[in-house]
């Protein structure tokens, strides 16, 4: 019918995943509090450079957005297709609007 | 058009009870989509936040205000937070009752937990350093912003509190799980959007 | 779908018994798509026919120079009102009617995926719609033009008009967002076995992606309006240059949603035009794939053209160039369009009904309003259009032209599959004859209106200046408009006394599955959920010698959800706390009201009622009933 949305239950009941353990996620969330210091300390650090200290919040926030998005939120599982397309096309609109505020407000 | 009754329970509960019907799955679609627009929501206040947040006209700047040790505590809060619910999720798919509602009850405490934390937050702003909604544009695009974000925090505790008592009623079966699941969802995505705005809002205006 | 029915199967024995409701109260908790499909074409032709009388009022303003038929305060709450109501109130949820009463249909589905929010969405819409309306009699309605545009709107507003206007979109605006969010999963998990997305029909497509467009567009004009109500009730400077603020920044937030929105509009139009040419000409539609691909590519371009709308702004030669070869490049997916459309009636057997002629005038008409849309997207030859009379004609154009030619088309099309009637043929000729011709009459001369210089949203002018002759046409030509839509009505009026008598292939040459089932369907559409083995799969079956779809699944028993008052109530409470916010400011001279507004009481009554029936929802379960197969018999010997 639909694809990859809809998994007949009688499947999920017959190929029973490995009830996946905790780990994976606590590994996320290991690498989310490391990003999430590593953006810290560069601000506290206080005289770096601003446009590198600016990149890298910016690549920090990103990474750790992808990697909770993909684990978390599953984004990475099988039949996740048209929840991906969507997020993409929603932060697509959002970053026009970012590219908006960063160019045409004030010149 | 599945009839989702509560009989499965008894039954075969299966793996994923969240996708167990075409409602379940429907709902998790349909909240997925509704994320898309929220992105585009706190997108639009990002970009009105960065337009504004030099006009502090007169009134307190970015760098003057914020407390980095304050961020980082409710940063670590909803990190947390977070993981916790993907424990409950995952309690949900061992089908362990107690352990999912035990997990949720965390989540809700910790999110009680950053909301007194930005409550504390604004309280300062507002009595101490003189910095209200209608200070300056700056002040009105950081409201605006970070309570759009609390006040998600605030809604999520109330909507995760309400399913709570609804697994004490009602236990859980295919109707419950996908609302579980959902809610689960909308917390993690509230995290991301908090990893956005410590990074643009706090640090960002800590580096100027 | 099988399984779900073989579900309903083994519970089948479960007889819920639900409380099924007669008379109004049927329609206020219906959650059946195909009625409120026929609330939505109720509240939008309502809505539809203020805007329209308020367009004839502006048009008798401009019959004559120096005219004093109204004020000019009237005037420009008239602009408003007419561009607000129409865009909002009017069109987009005559589509939405379209949407509700046809999509499920064309895609083989027994209800749509949300029938609880669809309803929700419908009473968002009208509460919203009403809220922005009482304006005119709660002390004047908004008059900073549909756009809104600050600091003219927040600080030179000094009534309540522009709170209308910001929480009556609000609320109405939620409402389309879940009416997106619906359609969008709906088509995505509902489709008939068989039908791949490259097989859905057209109007199918065009709705999937207008939808997206809703999902991504609204929530910006959600934020715009946000701020632009704290500014206005909170004291906020988002657009106050004396605190920091910027009213540029409310021009790109607004039409970051605001272009988007007119594809939004015309898009659906493109859909109903590419049924209704296929099935008249007898072919099928031309490219096909195409089609689907120019919707998409449509869309794309749709949020990357918004600041062609700000040329005159100064954003700079950079920006302007940009924006100008964007918005040129949306003439390569429409031309697409055009030309399949064209081809599409090559050599095909066309048959002039009055839909068809619709569609047919659509094609000229829209094209004349691209032709002028690629003139405006020039930057430095907008300088000279901008503002002026030219634009009012180029997007009447596109929205009149384009939409509401699409709109009728369809309204004449799938008239018979909603209400079991055909619409009288006659009558609806000389609706698109007068229509028509009332239409070219009113906004052709209006590009040379522009030309000679004619601003936009002027109240009067002075005489001798080559404006009279023309506005004195054009007034004549929104009159002779109004006669069409008047005999549309007159149409439908004569239409109900008749017997109802559609046959289920109500055009005969009927290539979707709507067209496979009764005229109006039975409450659950399908008996059995059909195959699809192709696109246009009834027309497919019909060409194979066959009678009717071949079934996907045995006969059964069919869960239906639940009637329910929630969406109404739900709705009513953001209405009351909409009213409450707006006068929290208010200085009231009765000691009660500013007690009971003053004291946010108001607003809090009414998210209390909101969220009461929204805990309430999630509460109680919703087990719905069952239609057993002797029920269905009873239904279609009835």
């Amino acid at each position: 019918m639909a694809g990859n949305e809809q998994q007949p239950q009688n499947q999920a009941v017959k190929h029973r995943h490995r009830t996946e353990g905790p780990q994976k996620h606590v590994v996320v969330f290991i690498l989310s509090i490391v990003l999430t210091a590593i953006a810290f300390a560069a601000v506290a650090a206080g005289d770096v450079n601003p446009v590198f200290t600016i990149i890298l919040l910016l690549v920090m926030a990103v990474i750790q957005v992808f990697v909770q998005m993909g684990y978390w939120m599953h984004l990475k599982d099988k039949g996740h297709l048209m929840p991906i397309i969507f997020m993409i096309g929603g932060f697509f609109v959002a970053s026009t609007a970012i590219v908006m505020a960063i160019y045409w407000v004030w010149w | 058009m599945t009839s989702a009754h509560a009989e499965h329970v008894n039954g075969e509960l299966p793996h994923e009870p969240e996708k167990a019907t075409l409602e379940g799955r429907n709902k998790t679609l349909g909240f997925w989509l509704f994320l898309g627009g929220e992105a585009v929501l706190f997108g639009t206040l990002f970009a009105t936040f960065l337009a504004l947040r030099n006009s502090n006209n007169d009134g307190p700047t970015a760098a003057e205000l914020f407390s980095l040790p304050i961020t980082a505590i409710a940063t670590a809060i909803l990190l947390v937070s977070s993981l916790t619910s993907v424990f409950a999720i995952q309690a949900m798919h061992r089908h362990n009752l107690q352990s999912l509602k035990t997990w949720l009850i965390v989540t809700v405490v910790l999110g009680l937990g950053f909301l007194g934390l930005e409550i504390y937050e604004f309280y300062e702003y507002v009595v101490h350093e003189s910095f209200g909604l209608t200070t300056s544009a700056f002040s009105s695009a950081f409201y605006t912003l970070v309570g759009f974000h609390g006040a998600h925090v605030a809604f999520g505790v109330v909507w995760i509190s309400l399913l709570i008592a609804q697994l004490y009623r009602k236990g859980l079966t295919v109707v419950t799980a996908p609302k579980v699941y959902v809610s689960a969802m909308y917390w993690h995505f509230i995290d991301v959007v908090w990893v956005f705005i410590f990074s643009v809002v706090y640090l960002l205006g800590k580096v100027g | 779908m099988a399984q779900a029915q073989a579900q309903g199967h083994v519970h089948g024995d479960h007889h819920h018994s639900v409380k099924r409701y007669t008379g109004i109260m049927d329609w206020l908790t219906t959650v059946d798509h195909k009625k409120i499909g026929i609330l939505y074409l109720l509240a939008g032709g309502f809505f539809f026919g203020i805007g329209g009388i308020e367009a004839i009022l502006i048009r008798l303003q401009l019959i004559k120079p120096m005219n004093n038929f109204v004020s000019a305060q009237v005037f420009n709450e008239l602009i408003t009102m007419h561009g607000t109501t129409m865009i909002f109130l009017g069109v987009m949820p005559i589509i939405f009617a379209l949407m509700n009463a046809v999509i499920p249909l064309q895609i083989g589905a027994r209800d749509v995926a949300f029938p609880f929010l669809n309803s929700l969405g419908f009473w968002t819409f009208l509460f919203g719609g009403i809220l922005l309306n009482l304006s005119w009699v709660m002390g004047g309605a908004p008059d900073a033009g549909w756009t809104a545009y600050t600091p003219l709107s927040s600080e030179y507003s000094n009534s309540h008009g522009v709170d209308f206007y910001t929480i009556g979109l609000q609320i109405a605006g939620l409402g389309t967002l879940i009416g997106g969010i619906n359609f969008l999963v709906t088509i995505i998990t509902m489709r008939a076995p068989g039908m791949s997305y490259m097989r859905m029909p057209m109007f199918t497509w065009a709705s999937f992606i207008t939808s997206a467009m809703i999902l991504f567009a609204f929530p910006a004009i959600t934020v715009g309006l946000v701020l632009l109500s704290f500014d206005r009730i909170l004291g906020a400077n988002f657009f106050d240059v004396a605190a920091g603020g910027n009213p540029v920044l409310w021009q790109h937030i607004f039409w970051i949603f605001g272009h988007p929105e007119v594809y939004i509009l015309i898009l659906p139009a493109f859909g109903i035009i590419s049924e209704v040419i296929p099935t008249f000409a007898r072919k099928r539609l031309f490219g096909y794939s195409s089609m689907v691909f120019a919707t998409i590519l449509i869309a794309f371009l749709g949020f990357m053209v918004w600041a062609h709308h700000m040329f005159t702004t100064g954003l700079g030669p950079v920006a302007n160039a940009l924006f100008s070869i964007a918005t040129m490049l949306i003439a390569v997916p429409t031309g697409i369009k055009i030309f399949n459309w064209l081809f599409t009636m090559w050599g095909g057997q066309i048959t002039f009904t009055s839909s068809n002629l619709f569609a047919i005038g659509f094609i000229p008409t829209f094209v004349m309003g691209g032709v002028t849309g690629v003139m405006l997207a020039s930057a430095p030859a907008d300088y000279q259009y901008h503002d002026t009379y030219f634009v009012v004609a180029h997007f009447h154009y596109v929205i009149v032209g384009g939409l509401v030619f699409g709109l009728l088309s369809g309204l004449h099309y799938w008239w018979p599959k909603m209400f079991g009637r055909m619409l009288s043929e006659p009558i609806g000729k000389w609706t698109f004859w007068t229509f028509c011709i009332g239409f070219h009459l009113t906004f052709f001369v209006q590009h040379f209106l522009g030309l000679l210089g004619m601003q936009r949203r002027i109240v009067s002018y002075l005489p001798h200046q080559n404006f009279d002759t023309m506005n004195l046409i054009s007034t004549i030509g929104a009159l002779l408009m109004g006669v069409g839509i008047l005999l549309f009505l007159y149409n439908i009026v004569v239409t109900s006394m008749k017997p109802m008598n559609a046959a289920a292939d109500a055009w005969e040459d009927g290539r979707t599955l709507e067209w496979s089932i009764p005229s109006p369907p039975p409450e659950y559409n399908f008996k059995q959920t059909p195959l699809v083995r192709g696109i246009d799969a009834f027309w497919k079956e019909k060409m194979a010698g066959n009678k009717a779809m071949t079934p996907a699944e045995p006969v059964g028993s069919i869960h239906m959800p639940s009637p329910s008052i929630l969406p109404f109530v739900m709705s009513l409470g953001l209405f009351i706390a909409g009213l409450g916010f707006m006068f929290s400011r208010e200085d009231f001279s009765n000691s009660f009201m500013s007690f009971i507004f003053n004291n946010y009481l108001v607003l809090i009554i009414g998210l209390m009622i909101t969220f009461g029936a929204m805990i309430t929802r999630s509460l109680i379960d919703d087990p719905g009933y069952h239609i057993e197969p002797e029920e269905q018999e009873e239904e279609v010997r009835a």
